[in-house]
Parts: structure tokens; C-alpha cells; sequence
């Protein structure tokens, strides 16, 4: 009897631990399958049964005096509304700043001159899947002996653009004047998101980052690339982020800014919890622990008062665009403001919003015109409904984890600080993970030789250890 | 008088010995509580305020005169209002949008034709004038309203002074077909009663001719005191009170802060309460067995499915309270200097919130229960005062404060109270839950139709309810 029951423990323990194994790999292994490449058509009405031209045109950005001055009429007449006292930019773009940079836009800002700057770089438009796409390519000036450029897909996020990276293209491109040394030289590509900039807006329901990355990955192959890098933050991390996960055979290495966890689970919550008492139990580090907690003030508030745009983008794009796409002052005013608590949490406090701190006011104002003249404002919003309208954490790549080469520069002023012990959990094979010492959410507008070196460290390390594979 | 008792009751045996100071520990514990809850606070506190722009001046008393004032318009405002609607840059909607992304451009480009070709903001003006406009200085600031009174009293009847106060993005103007309906009932079919009103409309500070604060921190509490207020300047000791959307809030906190005051509240919107567990449990349990719980057959009807109706619906609905919320300013801009940015964010609302089907519709079945002519001119208030971003940071001052209304929920509503509900209603709250916190409701009324814009879509509908309430309450 003794022996029985004895017996029937240990069968009893066998079967809860087979289970609880079962019950595991049921349901929180990642699955490691690749994401299905995306096929669609965004152009206006039918498909066409002719064969769709892919021809890469050449481009270039142009300006005539009839924008200019609807510009200035539309500038000249703008209706301001005085802030409350002492308000700062705690109720959003500061008035009394806004009209400052107003009168620059008006008077200093010269838009002829920041076209030729923006055209200093080729760029191409190519129809794919029925859309116009542009985007940047620049190629390294001069080659060493024997060395081959390689290729680097650079993708924006909502309010930038391309022309977030023209700072950070020199340190790619040619390294060795900048003092970044010559191993890794790289040729650049920087699309614009289709409904952002001067690429064609999808005409379409449905067009998400899966669409995006399924695009611009007929684009690498379009332009002969067989082997990538890829690197984003805003959308461009979840973008890049989802061409890892369709092509993880033609990605080398997917190196990110930003990161962020959209499948939050029971361990998450206990290290929101506990993390600030027990960090080395969550796998938390020091620095972590510095930017993630009070968790309440870093993370649920921050959260809530810094999404009411993604809240109303993801619902209701066309009715918030539409005036936006009519004001340029309006327009200004709601892009300026993530230029601001974007790279500063504390810019906030500022009267000015802390906007002339890291960034020239031609700079921004080059970013605004882009989405000015193109029109884009709308199509740019509807990308948050294309990919949040189902809810946060439902669609397919968000379960899908990451196996290729990952790098993170992990910048101090992010929205949002997404430790090592989280990321790991989606992106299986983090190759570096840094705390960049300064920096927030426009990394390559703001800190470009920064970024320039953890994407260079993070090459380095990847290429090494193919090296090392192949041997 | 226990203690008293004591060296008497050894003589009486045990149980009498237990008994009586059980007894009179009881009733002393019951008169304890009678007397606290009867110094409980139900009311809040009314306090001051200052909302004028620098320094509050101290020397000479407030201007206490009441202006009247009538609403004006020139030919540099229509012009420049035409050229902005003449040069509006439109973007077209993906295929298949109908309202499902916010307004429909193709839809909003024939509203613009009409607003700029047929759209008479004079005659309009004319409109607005024709009730007799006020302002007043109230805590440093003036506050806009309109006064009417009826024409003609029958003989023998009292007129009772009835309060309408708007929402957002709605104005005293919404009010406009339910006033002849509440001075004159008799005039236009309703039901002759004892009941008359003479009717105040005010605009909320920072909304249409109201001036907007200057400071921060002007939330529901400062309106309803300045609301007050003006009802004293008039005159009024006791009054009806009646609103929906904002107006619901407002109206609700003055009850809650001059009981003596408010006759009666009438709400067409009850503000949703905070979830306790209780309420958590009633909403599971009512899905499956609603009778059991205090749900009617109606309840059930416009409040299940619960997670699509009062979560999914709600979210997808709520982008815009999100960022006026937090970042007014910003959102309000654009909207303040174009003038079609604005008529598509404010018109969005007026179909969404009539009735949620319209969600399918290419032209947002926004002429189905409004012209063109009623919905431009409650737009072009907000444009000829450019009270847009004064209008939004209402949401910042009233929810950063107090994202759930917390405080306020624990006071409670004691005066009588009368509400209907309409069926298109952002979202349903059932008798039973409104019962936590309208701890007096006289009259709730399932409305037939109608949804969030009451007074606007359904001025009969909501009048019999408001006179039927009131006659009640007379009767108490």
C-alpha cells in the first residue's frame, strides 16, 4: 500500500511537470516561424493587368513662388490664442513662443536654400505595389582598396521624416573624415514611409508596418541589395523591426533606437512592481532602475499624458489632420511639441519648450515643410489607425519574436525605457545593448555621432562573429 | 443614563443585566451616527476665485451691472472667413473610409461649398439676436447669457427660473428650440401644467461670448459657483437646473454645492461613475440575469454587449477628450486658424454622438437630424470668438485634477433630480447606477429616440421631460 501510494506521488509529480511543460511551450514560447510577406496593391481604384513600371526615376525637391507666398499669406494671417499665465508648454505649444518662430519662419527662414540642402543627397521615387516611393540613396565617396559599401536601410518615424538622417549620413558614408575610422562603410537608403513626405500616400484601408516593411524589402531588392542592415526608431523600430522578421535571411543586422514591448504579461507586471526593490531579480540593471522608476511619474503617467495624439491619430486621423493640413502655424505647433517633450521630458517647464536646445530652428522647420508641402499630415496619421485600430499587443508580428542580429542604443531621454530583460524576451539575439549617455526619441537628428558609433560598434560585432562562423 | 443605571440593575437578573447596557449602548451608537451623518459634509465647498488677466486689482468694488449685448459681424470677418474656406488644402480618404477615420473629406468639401455660397452668417447673427443677450463680471471675467422670458403669462401661474447650461463642442445655441418650448409650452403643444420657466442660458467661461480665464486651475467647481452667482445677481433664490455634457457636470456641482438653491436638477447625460467592485459585480452578473441585479429590460438593451459598448465604443470615441486633456493648446491651434479644420473636428461630433451608425455613412448622416444652417452657426461661434483652445483646456482643468471624479462622487446628489436617457447616448447608465450618486432621482425616462446633442435634435422630447419632472417636483 505504501509502495503504491508512493507510487502514485511520483506519477502524479511526473504528470504536473509534463503538463506544466506542455502548458509552457503551448503558450509562452515565442514561435520562432517568419512573418508572412505582405502583398498588396495602394494605388487608386483597380489593379492594372499591365505589369507595373519599376523603373527608379531620380528626384528632386522643388519649390515655386506661388507656395512660397500662399505660405506667407497663410503665416501673416494665423489666428493665435493667448496661453494661460505662466503655463509654459504644460498645456502644449506655448502661443507666445510659437509666434517667435513664426516671424523667423516668415522672415529668416529661407526655404529655396533648405530645398538645395535637402537635394544635396540623390534621391529616387519608384512605383511598388502601386505606390510612388521615395527615398534617399546615398553612396560612400571613395572606397578603399578591395572594401565593398554596405548597404544601410535607415527608416523615420511620425513627425520626421528622411530628413532626420541627413546629419547622420557623412558619419555612414565616410566615416574616416569624421574620425570613425574606415572599416565599415556603408551606402545609405532613407524611404519615406508611403503617406509621409514625397512618397505616395495608399489609397488603400489597411496599409501597416508589415505593409511599410514588405515595401521597402521590394525596394532593397529592387535596387539590387541581397544583404542589409537595417536600422529605426518610431515607427522605423517597428518597421525594420517587422522586415527582420520577413526576411531574416536577407537582414544582416537590425540595429534600433527605440523599443518598445507590446505583449505585457505577468512577469512584466511583477517587475513594474518589485523592479525598484529587488532589480537583480528582474534582471534589471542600475541604469534601468534610474530612468523606469518611480514607475507611476516615468512610466503609467508619462504614458497617459504624453498619448493623447496616438489616441486621437489612431481613431480619428482624418478629422485632427484636416486643420493642420490647412494652418501652418497649427501644423507647427503640433509637430514643434514632440520636437520638445520628445527629446526633454523637463522642456516642458521652459517658456521657450527647450526647442532651440538641441535643434536649429531651420532644422525643424525643414522637418515641418516637408509634411507642409507634400500634404502629408493625414495620410501620416492614419498609419497609427492602420496598426492600432485592433488594439495594442493583437496582431500576428507582435508574437513572432526576432532571431536576427539585434543592437539597441538605448537613449537616456526615450519616451519610454524599455530595460535589456524586456527586449530580450522578443529580440532573441541582442549582439549590444547600450545606455547612450545623452539623447532622447530624434536620436539621429539630435545626437548623430552618437548613433553613428553604436551603429558602427554594433556592425563591427556582427560582422566579426559571421567571420568567426564561416570559419 | 448606563452608568446611572448600573448600581440598580444587580438587583434584576443577569439577562436584564446584559440587556439594558446592550440596549443603551445601541441606541447611543445609532444617536451617534445620526448626529455625525447629519454634520457629514454633503455638500462642496463653495470657495472663491479670480480669473481676470494680471494683478486682481482691490481697490473699488467688481462692476456688478448687467449689459445687454447683442452679437455682431462685419465684412473684413466674412471676408477673411471666405478666403480661408476658399483656400482650404484638402486630402483625400483612403477608399471605403466613410466616417470610419475621422470626417470624410469628399463630404466635408460640400459642406465648405455650402458654408461659403449659401451660408448667411448675417442672417444667422439676426438668428442669435433674437433673444435678449447679456454680459455680466463675475470674478473677473464676463460671462455671456441670454435671458428669456415668457411673452405672456397665463393668469395664475408662477414662472419658474430654469438654468441650461451647453457642453463642448455645443453652445447656447443648442438651447435655441427648446426655449419657445419651456417660456411657452401651451403656444406649441405641450402639455399646459402649472409650469412655466423664464430660461437663463449662459456660455461656460471660455466658450462663445464668455470670457475665457486667464488663469489656471478654472475647473466645473468655479463654473458652477460663478453660475450661482450670476443666478443671485438676477435675482433668483431658488431655480431649476438642467444639462447635459459639460452642463451635466455643472449643473450637478451646483446642486451639490447650494442644495438650498436647486429646486431641482435635470440631466440628459449622467456623467459615468467610478467602477467599485460592487459595480463591477452588477455589470458581470447583469449581462446573464439584469432583473437580479436592478437592470431593466432596457438597461440590458443599451448596455450589453458591455466591452463593446462601454469599453471598445468608448476608446474609439475618446481620442479627442485624450489630448485636450493634456495638450489643449496644441490641438486647439490648427483648429483656430482654419476654419474648416475646426468645422470637421466640431461636425465629427455632431454625427458620432446623434447616433453611432453613422459611422457607415459617406456624409456621416449629418443632415439627417440637423441643417446645415443650425450645425455652421454653432461652428462659426467658436470661430468669430476663437474660443477653440480656451474651449479644450476645460478638459485639462476638470480631469487633471480628478480623473474620477472622485471627490465629487463621494459627496453625492440630494436634490431632486430628474433624468432621460437617451438611446443614443455615448453610453448608458442604468437607474440602478446612477442611483450611487443621485441619491434622489424623481423621474429617469428611457427617451425613444435621440442621442447626445438632446435640446439640439429633440427640443419636444426633452422639454416634456424637463416640465414633466418639474411638476413632479412641484408636488413634493
Amino acid at each position: 500500500e505504501f509502495c503504491s501510494s508512493l507510487a502514485g506521488i511520483m506519477l502524479l509529480e511526473v504528470f504536473l511537470v509534463l503538463g506544466t511543460l506542455l502548458i509552457y511551450f503551448l503558450f509562452s514560447k515565442k514561435k520562432e516561424e517568419t512573418l508572412p510577406f505582405k502583398d498588396g496593391w495602394w494605388g487608386r481604384g483597380q489593379k492594372p493587368v499591365t505589369k507595373e513600371d519599376s523603373s527608379v526615376r531620380p528626384f528632386k525637391v522643388e519649390t515655386t513662388e506661388e507656395e512660397l507666398s500662399d505660405l506667407f499669406r497663410r503665416l501673416d494671417q494665423a489666428r493665435f490664442t493667448e496661453p494661460l499665465e505662466s503655463s509654459c508648454f504644460h498645456y502644449g505649444t506655448n502661443s507666445v513662443h510659437l509666434r517667435k518662430v513664426v516671424s523667423y519662419w516668415k522672415n529668416q527662414f529661407n526655404w529655396k536654400k533648405q530645398a538645395e540642402v535637402l537635394n544635396k543627397y540623390p534621391q529616387f521615387k519608384t512605383k511598388i505595389q502601386g505606390i510612388d516611393i521615395h527615398f534617399v540613396h546615398v553612396k560612400p565617396p571613395r572606397l578603399p582598396e578591395g572594401q565593398a559599401a554596405k548597404p544601410l536601410l535607415m527608416v523615420h518615424g511620425w513627425p520626421g521624416s528622411f530628413y532626420e538622417f541627413y546629419k547622420i549620413i557623412p558619419l555612414l558614408t565616410d566615416p574616416a573624415s569624421h574620425g570613425l575610422g574606415d572599416e565599415h562603410i556603408f551606402e545609405v537608403i532613407c524611404p519615406s514611409i508611403p503617406g509621409y513626405g514625397f512618397s505616395e500616400a495608399p489609397h488603400k484601408k489597411d496599409f501597416n508596418s508589415v505593409s511599410a516593411a514588405s515595401v521597402f524589402y521590394e525596394l532593397m531588392l529592387r535596387l539590387g541589395f541581397n544583404e542589409f542592415y537595417t536600422q529605426g526608431g518610431d515607427w522605423g523600430w517597428l518597421i525594420c523591426t517587422n522586415l527582420a522578421q520577413i526576411a531574416p535571411n536577407h537582414v544582416k543586422g537590425l540595429h534600433l533606437n527605440m523599443v518598445l514591448v507590446s505583449k505585457l504579461g505577468l512577469t512584466h507586471l511583477l517587475s513594474i512592481l518589485l523592479g525598484w526593490y529587488f532589480p537583480g531579480l528582474f534582471g534589471f540593471q542600475d541604469e534601468d532602475v534610474r530612468r523606469m522608476f518611480p514607475f507611476l511619474k516615468k512610466g503609467l503617467y508619462r504614458i497617459l499624458s504624453e498619448s493623447g495624439y496616438a489616441h486621437i491619430q489612431a481613431t480619428k486621423p482624418d478629422t485632427v489632420g484636416c486643420g493642420l493640413n490647412d494652418s501652418p502655424v497649427g501644423l507647427a505647433a503640433y509637430i514643434l511639441e514632440k520636437f520638445s517633450s520628445w527629446t526633454d521630458m523637463e522642456f516642458q517647464n521652459l517658456e521657450d519648450g527647450g526647442l532651440e536646445k538641441k535643434f536649429s530652428l531651420d532644422d525643424l522647420l525643414t522637418n515641418i515643410m516637408i509634411y507642409w508641402v507634400s500634404g502629408c499630415i493625414v495620410p501620416s496619421m492614419r498609419f497609427y489607425k492602420e496598426n492600432l485600430q485592433k488594439g495594442i499587443g493583437t496582431q500576428k508580428h507582435e508574437k513572432l519574436t526576432v532571431q536576427v542580429p539585434t543592437g539597441i542604443a538605448s537613449f537616456p531621454n526615450e519616451i519610454l525605457h524599455t530595460p535589456q530583460a524586456w527586449a530580450k524576451k522578443k529580440y532573441t539575439n541582442i549582439v549590444s545593448f547600450h545606455f547612450m549617455p545623452r539623447g532622447g526619441h530624434f536620436a539621429a537628428f539630435e545626437e548623430p555621432e552618437l548613433l553613428a558609433k553604436d551603429i558602427l560598434q554594433f556592425v563591427d560585432k556582427v560582422e566579426k562573429e559571421q567571420l568567426w562562423k564561416k570559419k | 443614563q448606563t452608568i446611572l443605571c448600573l448600581p440598580r440593575s444587580f438587583e434584576y437578573s443577569q439577562k436584564h443585566a446584559v440587556l439594558v447596557p446592550v440596549a443603551a449602548l445601541g441606541a447611543g451608537g445609532v444617536l451617534l451616527c445620526w448626529l455625525k451623518s447629519g454634520r457629514r459634509i454633503k455638500i462642496i465647498d463653495m470657495g472663491d476665485g479670480w480669473w481676470g488677466s494680471g494683478e486682481r486689482t482691490h481697490k473699488g468694488k467688481e462692476d456688478l451691472s448687467i449689459r445687454p449685448f447683442k452679437i455682431e459681424t462685419s465684412d473684413e470677418e466674412i471676408e477673411d472667413l471666405h478666403q480661408r474656406l476658399d483656400r482650404f488644402r484638402f486630402t483625400p480618404h483612403v477608399e471605403g473610409a466613410a466616417f470610419h477615420y475621422g470626417f470624410n473629406s469628399t463630404y466635408l468639401r460640400k459642406v465648405v461649398a455650402y458654408w461659403r455660397n449659401q451660408f448667411d452668417w448675417r442672417k444667422q447673427v439676426e438668428v442669435l439676436n433674437k433673444y435678449p443677450h447679456f454680459h455680466t463680471t463675475i470674478e473677473g471675467i464676463n460671462i455671456h447669457f441670454i435671458h428669456v422670458k415668457p411673452s405672456s403669462v397665463p393668469h395664475g401661474r408662477a414662472v419658474r427660473p430654469l438654468l441650461l447650461v451647453h457642453g463642448w463642442p455645443g453652445s447656447f445655441y443648442e438651447f435655441y428650440k427648446i426655449i419657445p418650448l419651456l417660456t411657452e409650452p401651451a403656444k406649441h403643444g405641450l402639455n399646459e401644467g402649472d409650469v412655466v420657466f423664464e430660461v437663463i442660458c449662459p456660455s461656460i467661461p471660455g466658450y462663445g461670448f464668455s470670457e475665457a480665464p486667464h488663469k489656471k486651475g478654472f475647473d466645473s467647481i468655479a463654473t458652477a459657483r460663478i453660475f450661482h452667482k450670476l443666478m443671485s445677481r438676477l435675482g433668483f433664490r431658488e431655480y431649476y437646473v438642467q444639462g447635459g455634457d459639460w452642463g451635466s457636470r455643472i449643473t450637478t456641482n451646483m446642486a451639490q454645492m447650494l442644495p438650498q438653491c436647486v429646486k431641482g436638477l435635470h440631466v440628459n447625460l449622467v456623467f459615468i461613475a467610478r467602477q467599485s467592485l460592487g459595480s463591477l459585480i452588477r455589470t458581470m452578473l447583469g449581462a446573464y440575469v439584469p432583473w437580479l441585479v436592478g437592470f431593466t429590460r432596457e438597461d440590458a438593451r443599451r448596455y450589453y454587449p458591455f466591452m463593446q459598448k462601454n469599453v471598445y465604443d468608448l476608446l474609439r470615441e475618446s481620442g479627442y477628450l485624450h489630448i485636450q486633456a493634456t495638450k489643449p493648446d496644441t490641438a486647439g491651434c490648427g483648429l483656430n486658424d482654419s476654419p474648416v479644420g475646426l468645422a470637421a473636428y466640431i461636425l465629427e461630433k455632431f454625427s458620432t454622438w446623434t447616433d453611432k451608425s453613422f459611422l457607415h455613412k459617406d456624409d456621416g448622416g449629418l443632415e439627417s437630424k440637423y441643417s446645415l444652417d443650425e450645425l455652421l452657426t454653432n461652428v462659426m461661434i467658436y470661430w468669430v470668438t476663437a474660443s477653440i483652445v480656451p474651449s479644450m483646456r476645460y478638459y485639462k482643468e476638470n480631469f487633471s485634477k480628478d480623473p474620477d471624479l472622485s471627490a465629487h462622487n463621494r459627496v453625492g446628489v440630494y436634490v431632486p433630480t430628474g433624468i432621460a436617457a437617451f438611446p443614443q447616448e455615448i453610453a448608458h447608465v442604468p437607474r440602478v447606477r446612477a442611483k450611487d450618486f443621485y441619491r434622489n432621482i424623481i423621474t429617469y425616462t428611457y427617451m425613444p429616440r435621440g442621442g447626445h446633442f438632446a435640446a439640439f435634435e429633440e427640443p419636444k422630447l426633452l422639454a416634456e421631460d424637463i416640465i414633466q419632472f418639474v411638476q413632479k417636483v412641484e408636488q413634493l
